[in-house]
């Protein structure tokens, strides 16, 4: 066996984007929790760890161009590079859209306007399909990656309708438009991050194909 | 083999069995391979592989080489070149050669393009014109044009090897085998003679022996592994160094060995 340090590299790189992604899971998860709950001291402690998080993945991106530059990586190392390149940017910003959603306990004075279940369904299968991606990473399972993609579909088919009742709510009640307004945003970031979590499955199946697909 | 290189509608270079020993030495097991007519095709694999001693069963070059034995066909534009009634010299000046070295003869400039034309009966009157053709295909004419008369052993590596390609374009060959034509040259020479390959492919068709992997993935359309005298796959140069179908393509051109 030869060129033994980049073979360190490429399972160096692949481990750093498999840690990166439990920690954006874990920020993920924190920043449900303290919008069902309206927990202000778990939002807060979850906005302090996006700077952390955003120099982890630069370390990444960092490494990859090292990679690209010095080693002229072929064929499955080309295509582990160039997908941990996309899934890292995929995590970024799922981490960024889990710090919005961590910053709208601080705005609902009064609590929330309704029961959040479809949200929290939705958040669960968003969740779901963040752990399932991550892994079908890990093990190259296309058919893991395309069954996690697959869920996109009902996390829309929930915006779609809690979006409707939170519109006839508002149109009902004026006086619930500003939190409810914060709600529409929170299933927007919902929904968002669903598509990310496609985009990794998507970056799954050209690792382990070398073939590029839409899953969403 | 990969499906794109099956069935080539007009191959230039059509290889059936190829089979070749030194003395009791198999060099080329069953080799079978369709080259497409102006493309640049890339060999690659480690040392002692058969990739130079495949390029050279194109030309008969092996002919040369004592107790060497071949079976099997080799056909370059529908003829079978290992046919009875073939020409040897024909065949070499119709299928050119480029070597590792750059080898001018040592004479002038201008005599170098010239020897090829002179003995195939070309005419003293067309003869400025062949070689200033060659040379300008050869992106050398600007550097020599003023000195076609200075001995060719006083110009650079990278020259030299273009004024060969030139010197092998002068007879105007259809197809051009190079035998790791740019490995004794300076990077820039390389790109400049890799320019100069591509370039080339319009008007002709190429076969290169490289061990530079970088430098098939730059410029050849198809690209052949080779691995202890088997072709273990042939395939559109894109999809080998994207996704290869066979694990010792793999292992070999990410370096996990060679």
């Amino acid at each position: 066996m030869v060129r033994e340090r980049y073979l360190r590299q490429l399972d160096l790189l692949k481990e750093s984007v498999l840690s990166l992604g439990e920690i954006v899971e874990l920020i993920f998860r924190d920043s449900m929790t303290s919008v069902i709950d309206l927990d202000i001291g778990l939002a807060e402690k979850t906005l302090v760890l996006e700077p952390g998080v955003d120099k982890f993945e630069e370390e990444i991106e960092a490494s990859i161009f090292d990679l690209l530059a010095l080693q002229q990586p072929m064929a499955s190392d080309l295509r582990l590079i160039v997908s941990s390149l996309k899934i890292s940017a995929d995590l970024r910003r799922i981490v960024g859209l889990s710090i919005n959603i961590a910053k709208i306990p601080g705005r609902m004075e009064g609590g929330h306007v309704k029961p959040l279940v479809d949200t929290k369904r939705m958040a669960d299968i968003a969740a779901l399909m963040l752990k399932d991606s991550l892994m079908a990473f890990e093990t190259q399972d296309v058919e893991l990656a395309k069954a996690a993609a697959a869920r996109d579909e009902e996390v829309d088919k929930l915006f779609y309708s809690v979006w409707v009742e939170l519109i006839e709510m508002m149109a009902k009640d004026t006086s619930i438009i500003s939190r409810a307004t914060n709600l529409l945003f929170l299933i927007r970031y919902l929904e968002r991050i669903a598509d990310h979590c496609c985009n990794i499955c998507e970056s799954v199946v050209y690792l382990a194909t070398a073939e590029k697909v839409r899953l969403n | 083999m990969t499906e794109s290189v099956q069935n080539v509608s007009q191959p230039q270079i059509e290889v059936e069995n190829l089979n070749l020993w030194y003395g009791e030495k198999q060099a080329l097991k069953n080799i079978s391979m369709q080259i497409p007519k102006n493309s640049v095709t890339a060999l690659i694999g480690p040392s002692g592989c058969g990739k130079s001693t495949f390029i050279r069963c194109l030309n008969r070059m092996n002919d040369l080489i004592k107790n060497c034995r071949i079976e099997g066909k080799v056909s370059i534009e529908g003829r079978d070149i290992y046919g009875q009634d073939v020409d040897v010299v024909e065949l070499r000046k119709e299928v050119g050669m480029v070597f590792q070295k750059p080898n001018p003869f040592p004479m002038s400039i201008y005599d170098n393009v010239a020897y090829g034309p002179r003995i195939h009966g070309a005419s003293k009157k067309d003869l400025d014109g062949i070689v200033e053709q060659a040379l300008r295909s050869a992106a050398i004419w600007e550097e020599t044009s003023d000195r076609l008369k200075s001995p060719a052993l006083s110009l650079s590596g990278g020259q030299q090897q273009r004024l060969c390609i030139a010197r092998t374009l002068a007879v105007k060959p259809r197809t051009i085998l190079f035998d790791e034509p740019t490995s004794a040259l300076d990077p820039i020479s390389t790109s400049r003679i890799e320019d100069l390959i591509m370039n080339l492919k319009k008007d002709y068709t190429i076969v290169i022996v490289t061990h530079n992997m970088q430098q098939a993935a730059r410029i050849s359309d198809y690209t052949g592994f080779f691995l202890m005298g088997e072709l273990i796959e042939f395939g559109q140069t894109r999809q080998i160094f994207h996704n290869p179908q066979e694990k010792s393509t793999e292992d070999y051109i990410t370096g996990r060995f060679g």
